[in-house]
């Protein structure tokens, strides 16, 4: 059997269905064997990789035998592939992490953790992969119901509370873009992407205003766009520290792609570059502001992750060849640094009932290593050099000075300095003030550190040497940018 | 007051633009698109008499085989909301009284009825109305009456979740089996056989009964978890 | 006559059903009924798309013994199969919205949506 995109939501469900079935032999199996799905995963990502980029094309794998636009196709272009990579080797990582994670949860839930924590996964590589626009939602769906039950995982948190209202903004998200596409097939008679953005032209331009503006608020609301994003604070604080982090660093990434592939794609409408522009910048700018004020660490990570994605959004917005550049470049810092910090943000603050920041005086006498990581992913993420986010950010300036953008570098600028003041007030309580808390420590496990450790590596070789990943990044902005190629591509699979 | 201004205020520009786009979409014409293939290809080429199982098993598979796993991603993480620690002693407490002796017979009587009536509709899928998705509810809803009726019918989780998860490999085994006999995943590699017959349409109709059952254990298992879980802890603490 | 008819009781219906169910899930205080509200919009957007695939004067679009070679017309089938995905969906959301209420009903001892506030809303 070749190796071939389909794998990467076939064997996932396969494990799916089995853990159960392990789990009555060994409960150890239930925990070893997402990580060897996940490995897996990020192996045929590699070999995948490998063959996009030294042959040049993309890889469109029909399903049931019936070429595009009748049949369901996955699509592994230099984009879609890249994020697909990105989301199984990181969900490799944050699988190690969670190998030793919370031993004293029982047996049954723990089997069902590691089958959400999968699927969740898989759910946001299958939204990267279709090519369809209702298998899309399908796997939308996939990724929204792991994620509501694992958000209220915890029962001695508030959890319910919080997955009741991820599910309340989440369904109005779901009904947006079902309705969305609902329209669209009234119009166009398909559900192919490649086909839809082929038939496109003929659409009306009110029918094709009113059909973008339901999926950008429906992918907006995933993409926790400004003022879509009340849930995600309290999310990303109830749910277990390693979702916190899959969250920051897939989830919300798949919601972006979503949005993006819609507009650039499908649509391919620059009207909407202002909006986007405009969204983003309130976005960032209004919850830059708001993490200044928390008291909570992960919600003022929460706040900064949403920061974050709101300059994605500038940058998409922009829309030129350079800022698509920045935009997938900071989409990859974004996930990796964030990911860090949520995994040793959740050490620090493990035994803490309040998980407040105050809580963190001089913890970095206690866990030096866990807050060595932390501060690293916190110099990183507010743009210093010579990390991997100082590069990201530097793009996008440069991205905003090519088209004379002054306001937007001005603003991006003085949000810089309001995340370097409240991140470094974090970094300063850890290194600069006694101890005085009686809140116990945790230890980080081996596998959990050495996790860790691999995320700050990458973050490290990344901010050194840019060019490791500049290439693959360039390609995907590219491939984002031709939509031609894209629907040649797709529609002339199995033409022979 | 202001909260329900804004609420009306949002309902009726939503309301507005729904009313105005849909006022456009030409109401019972027939529009050129691909449900005009599957129309055409479905009796001829797979043999299928039922077009709408056609697309959902075969032409948009890969949809079913998501839904099957929203549908198992729901009974897991149910599950993992309504778990709970049981105290020393506990019992499983379902309703508080048995049910009356007229109900307890008719569900009797009823109980193997709607279990056939399911079963075939599910084995039928590819020939008339129906599938995997509503034999299974049909079963499932056989289940919640002996559930309702008898304060001691037991489910049992164990048998569930082999069901479960023998059908769900099944639906993704055949979709393998095309891979590695060098088709493409979820094709049909089986003699598709006489429109009409029961035996016609390659693996869709196997599919179906893996759906059908899957759908009827994991819907039972789920009626089941609620309904033990139907007592407030927060009133007993009291 | 009969077409418009139809039409407007079609898409009357599922727009109004939709907004019924927005105004349920937007307004109510009681979480049970915001989840009915939310089931109630998608049954409203599951009869658009129904109303949508409708051909005049179609069948189902089931090739069964009596209609095979004849030129019947039949109604568009990808609505139906798209909205057998979608009630699916919306149930499995459901089944999740329902077992958070009942949990949340069990530690707070109330389904008001103004008494659980824990987390601001």
């Amino acid at each position: 059997m070749v190796i071939s995109p389909v794998q990467y939501i076939a064997i996932p469900l396969i494990a799916a269905f089995l853990i159960p079935l392990f789990g009555k032999l060994n409960k150890e199996l239930v925990r070893i064997i997402p990580g060897l799905v996940l490995l897996y995963l990020s192996y045929i990502s590699v070999v995948l990789m490998n063959q996009v980029i030294s042959q040049n094309t993309m890889i469109v794998e029909i399903i049931a035998g019936w070429r595009p636009p009748w049949g369901i196709n996955l699509v592994f272009s230099p984009f879609s592939g890249f994020l697909a990579s990105l989301f199984s080797m990181l969900g490799f990582i944050i699988w190690m992490y969670t190998y030793n994670f919370k031993r004293e949860v029982e047996d049954a839930q723990t089997e069902k953790f590691y089958v959400l924590m999968m699927m969740l996964i898989t759910g946001t590589i299958g939204i990267v992969l279709t090519g369809d626009i209702f298998n899309m939602f399908v796997f939308l769906e996939i990724t929204a119901i792991s994620a509501y039950s694992l958000t209220a995982f915890y029962r001695e948190r508030d959890g319910a509370e919080a997955a009741f209202k991820y599910l309340l903004v989440g369904s109005f998200a779901s009904f947006f873009i079902l309705l969305a596409i609902v329209l669209l097939y009234s119009q166009v008679g398909t559900l192919n992407m490649a086909d839809i953005a082929q038939k496109m032209p003929d659409v009306n331009p009110y029918m094709k205003g009113v059909i973008l503006m339901l999926f950008f608020v429906g992918f907006g609301i995933e993409a926790e766009m400004f003022p879509l994003n009340g849930w995600a604070p309290d999310v990303y604080t109830q749910a277990p520290g390693p979702i916190g982090a899959i969250f920051a660093g897939m989830v919300v990434k798949a919601g972006i792609y979503g949005l993006v592939r819609v507009i650039f794609t499908l649509f391919d409408v620059h009207e909407i570059f202002p909006l986007l522009m405009i969204m983003g910048v309130i976005t960032m700018a209004v919850s830059e502001v708001i993490a200044l004020r928390q008291g909570k660490l992960k919600r003022m990570l929460a706040y900064s992750s949403i920061g974050q994605m709101g300059l994605v959004l500038v940058a998409f917005g922009i829309g030129t060849h350079e800022a698509v550049f920045a935009a997938i470049f900071l989409m990859f810092n974004h996930a990796v640094i964030k990911s860090l910090l949520f995994l040793s943000g959740t050490y620090l603050v493990y035994h803490s009932k309040e998980k407040n920041i105050s809580d963190l005086d001089g913890i970095g006498k206690s866990l030096p290593f866990t807050s060595f990581l932390f501060a690293l992913g916190s110099l990183a993420i507010v743009g210093l050099p010579p990390f991997a986010g100082f590069w990201s950010k530097l793009y996008i300036l440069m991205a905003a000075a090519d088209v004379r953008l002054i306001a937007v570098i001005a603003i991006i600028l003085a949000v810089s300095v309001v995340e370097i003041v409240y991140y470094f007030r974090v970094l300063h309580r850890i290194y600069f003030r006694e101890r005085i808390s009686t809140i116990e420590i945790k230890i980080p496990s081996f596998n959990a550190k050495i996790s860790m450790l691999i995320l700050a590596i990458v973050i490290i070789v990344i901010g050194v040497y840019p060019d490791l990943i500049s290439g693959l990044i360039e390609r995907a902005a590219t491939d984002l940018l031709d939509k031609q190629h894209y629907i040649q591509s797709v529609l002339s699979v199995g033409l022979h | 007051m202001m909260k329900r201004f804004f609420i009306f205020l949002i309902l009726a520009i939503v309301g507005y633009y729904i009313v105005d786009v849909v006022s456009q979409i030409p109401f019972g014409e027939n529009r050129v698109n691909v449900g005009d293939y599957y129309l055409d290809k479905s009796p001829s080429e797979l043999k299928v008499s039922n077009t709408v199982t056609a697309i959902v098993v075969n032409y948009r598979g890969f949809d079913t085989l998501g839904e099957v796993t929203v549908l198992f991603l729901a009974a897991t993480g149910l599950a993992s909301i309504m778990f709970r620690r049981k105290r020393k002693g506990e019992k499983d407490i379902r309703a508080k009284k048995a049910s009356s002796r007229i109900i307890q017979i008719g569900s009797q009587i009823l109980f193997p009825i709607i279990i056939l009536l399911g079963a075939y509709v599910f084995i039928h899928g590819h020939l008339s109305p129906g599938g995997g998705f509503q034999g299974g509810v049909i079963i499932a809803t056989a289940s919640l009456l002996m559930l309702i009726s008898y304060r001691k019918f037991k489910v049992n989780h164990s048998t569930i979740s082999w069901i479960e998860s023998i059908a769900g490999i099944v639906f993704v085994l055949l979709g393998v089996t095309g891979l590695i006999l060098g088709k493409t995943f979820l094709e049909n590699f089986l003699p598709t056989g006489e429109l009409n017959n029961l035996l016609s349409g390659g693996i869709i109709g196997i599919i179906y009964v893996a759906v059908g059952f899957k759908v009827a254990a994991e819907l039972t298992g789920l009626i089941d978890t609620l309904l033990l879980n139907n007592r407030p802890e927060a009133n007993k603490e009291k | 006559m009969m077409n418009e008819f139809l039409m407007i009781s079609f898409y009357g219906t599922a727009i109004a059903l939709i907004l019924i169910g927005l105004y349920a899930t937007l307004a109510k205080k009681n979480l049970l009924k915001i989840v009915i509200g939310l089931s109630i919009a998608d049954s409203g957007l599951n009869l658009l798309f129904m109303a949508i695939g409708y051909v005049k004067d179609g069948t189902a679009p089931i090739f069964s013994a009596e209609v095979v070679g004849k030129n019947v017309v039949m109604v568009d089938p990808v609505p139906q199969a798209l909205v057998l995905t979608a009630i699916v969906i919306g149930f499995a959301v459901t089944a999740v919205a329902l077992s958070l209420v009942m949990r949340l009903y069990r530690h707070h001892n109330t389904a008001a949506i103004d008494e659980i506030k824990n987390l601001k809303w």
